[in-house]
């Protein structure tokens, strides 16, 4: 008796702002609410919202790709940059001020790290096309232009996240034994071998540990996108479709459209994708004998 | 790698491309330390600036005479009430971390101390949530908010007013539990002897004294860690405000006063102003973490992600 007494504030929470709100989600996404009217007026149109989505809404397919785009590029080459920084940096002097320096901007909040390199990318004033310029090289629209908007944005991701990632790294390699790295010296290998052969299959539980929760959090960006793009979109000199991710179409869709239906409905579809990646990425995990993760 | 080489190698002559692969270390080291430091520096640097400076080619990297009145003109003005956002921030981040360690250390507890039907079967049905896109909940969110019973002249039914949505509840009860900080706290629950609650239990002790006199002190590092999580997190925390606030501007947190701040100093002669507002929003986030940084970086490394 006591166990659920001590668990009902936990529970109670949770069924009202989460189990509850998850069914009316479904019941929401097969109507053509409003968000005004009361929701017990809304029409029931079925599958409606769904088919809208996914087969004659270019904005929202838009979206799903540069989504795609958006997790694979930062998570991958975030790994990539964080594992380089992490070796970097273990077993380095002074890694008080390193850890300052790389986890500054994963406290910053999105929104000023979308200011400060909207700042940095600004076409006119902006420090990168003033040293473009000063070198004699032609100026570019970082955040305009449909080629280089996204990339401009991951770029900042990277940027931002990039400490997270190095923490989660040299805590993998703290656990790597020492031990094997002297029997590969002894045998006479050279620091590029112990890296290959020790170091980067040692570190595969954190890659693929990183991967999951990766890409899950990547899928739902929107501070980024929102601080950085949605000014652009909104006067029309970034075309929408070129930085349009799920997580802002939702947004804009339920709360400045007020189709909270066809949102919903969107993020009915978003669930589904992420949760279908986990069970592939969990699958593979598992395949590759990692009991940490069943 | 290099204190390693302290084996029988080093006994040996050092052989002369390890010179530069040290050397390449160091700059590389270097570019990254300051890919990492520029932009914040160029934000305080241009915060500084007059317009003229911050449009010259080359690039002016410090102003000739520092515009610190940049500072003292956004703290004056009535249109970006910073005050007024560091409230509402400080008001959320609190209610929301005491909630979260509350419910979280209560849970944790039942899960692993007490004994019923249904607990590992509960404790999973929590974890699930965890892969719960945010924006399945927005929507019905803020439906539940409107329809709360007497509240914001509502009825006992939840109609006719306004609900829960003007209120600092509206930003605070939706994050009240946390999925993650019940894992956190079962795991470190665990680790307390059995042995313990049992021998208290016998001394005659409630379970909510054996909980507070007991198990919070014992789990107190992992509390620290989920306290400053989840007030950074819900500090920095964009999305939900931004909703919430649309129709109640006096809720809003410093990171939808950025935002609105951007609309206020639009105009490229205030980009100074505008600099400066981002500075003091997020100085006090950077001196938190500073502060607690042992902890937070805890929370990253138990967890990975936010």
């Amino acid at each position: 008796m006591a166990g659920y007494l001590f668990l009902s504030p936990a529970i109670l929470f949770y069924l009202v702002f989460l189990l509850f709100p998850v069914g009316l989600s479904v019941y929401i996404s097969f109507t053509n609410w409003n968000m005004l009217a009361p929701l017990e007026r809304a029409r029931w149109v079925g599958f409606s919202n769904y088919t809208y989505l996914l087969t004659r809404d270019d904005m929202f397919i838009a979206s799903l790709k540069n989504t795609l785009v958006y997790a694979l590029g930062t998570v991958f080459i975030g790994m990539a940059i964080a594992l380089g920084v992490a070796l970097l940096i273990n077993n380095v002097r002074g890694s008080a001020l390193w850890r300052f320096l790389i986890f500054a901007p994963v406290v910053t909040p999105a929104i000023a790290v979308g200011r400060i390199w909207g700042g940095i990318y600004h076409p006119s004033q902006g420090y990168l096309n003033q040293l473009l310029r000063a070198v004699g090289l032609p100026p570019q629209q970082w955040l305009s232009s449909a080629e280089l908007a996204l990339p401009s944005i991951m770029a900042t991701a990277i940027w931002a996240g990039v400490g997270a990632t190095v923490i989660v790294f040299i805590a993998g390699l703290r656990n790597i034994p020492a031990q094997y790295y002297e029997a590969a010296r002894i045998d006479g290998a050279r620091p590029w071998h112990e890296f290959w052969h020790i170091t980067l299959p040692l570190l595969r539980p954190t890659v693929l540990f990183l991967s999951v929760t990766g890409l899950i959090s990547a899928w739902q960006v929107f501070d980024l996108v929102y601080s950085m793009a949605l000014g652009g979109t909104e006067s029309g000199t970034t075309p929408a479709r070129a930085v349009m991710v799920v997580a802002l179409y939702l947004y804009t869709t339920a709360f400045r459209s007020l189709r909270a239906g066809r949102a919903t409905a969107g993020a009915l579809i978003l669930f589904v994708i992420i949760f279908g990646l986990t069970l592939i990425l969990l699958r593979v995990l598992r395949r590759g004998g990692l009991e940490a993760y069943e | 790698m290099s204190s390693r080489d302290a084996g029988p190698a080093a006994s040996r002559r050092r052989p002369p491309w390890l010179a530069v692969v040290g050397t390449l270390r160091f700059v590389v080291t270097l570019a990254v330390a300051a890919a990492m430091f520029l932009p914040f520096f160029w934000m305080f640097s241009s915060s500084l600036m007059t317009y003229q400076e911050s449009i010259r080619v080359p690039p002016v990297w410090w102003p000739e005479v520092p515009q610190w009145h940049h500072y003292l003109e956004v703290l004056r003005d009535p249109r970006v009430p910073l005050g007024l956002y560091f409230k509402n921030s400080v008001i959320v981040s609190s209610a929301v971390t005491l909630l979260v360690l509350v419910t979280s250390s209560m849970a944790g507890y039942a899960l692993t101390k007490l004994d019923f039907p249904g607990r590992d079967a509960i404790f999973r049905l929590f974890l699930a949530t965890m892969m719960f896109p945010a924006f399945l909940f927005l929507v019905p969110v803020y439906y539940i908010l409107k329809r709360m019973p007497l509240m914001g002249g509502n009825d006992i039914l939840g109609l006719g007013g306004t609900g829960a949505l003007q209120s600092h509840l509206a930003l605070i009860l939706p994050f009240a539990v946390s999925a993650w900080g019940i894992f956190l706290m079962r795991q470190f629950m665990m680790s307390v002897p059995d042995e313990l609650v049992d021998a208290a239990r016998i001394d005659g002790a409630s379970e909510l004294s054996i909980w507070s006199r007991i198990m919070l002190p014992l789990t107190r590092p992992a509390l620290a860690t989920i306290a400053i999580f989840t007030f950074i997190g819900q500090w920095n925390y964009l999305l939900w405000p931004l909703i919430v606030t649309t129709s109640a501007q006096h809720l809003a947190t410093v990171p939808v006063g950025i935002r609105m701040m951007a609309t206020a100093y639009s105009t490229a002669l205030n980009a100074g102003k505008l600099q400066a507002a981002t500075v003091m929003a997020i100085v006090p986030t950077i001196v938190l973490f500073l502060t607690m940084q042992r902890h937070y970086i805890r929370g990253f490394a138990l967890t990975g992600f936010k």
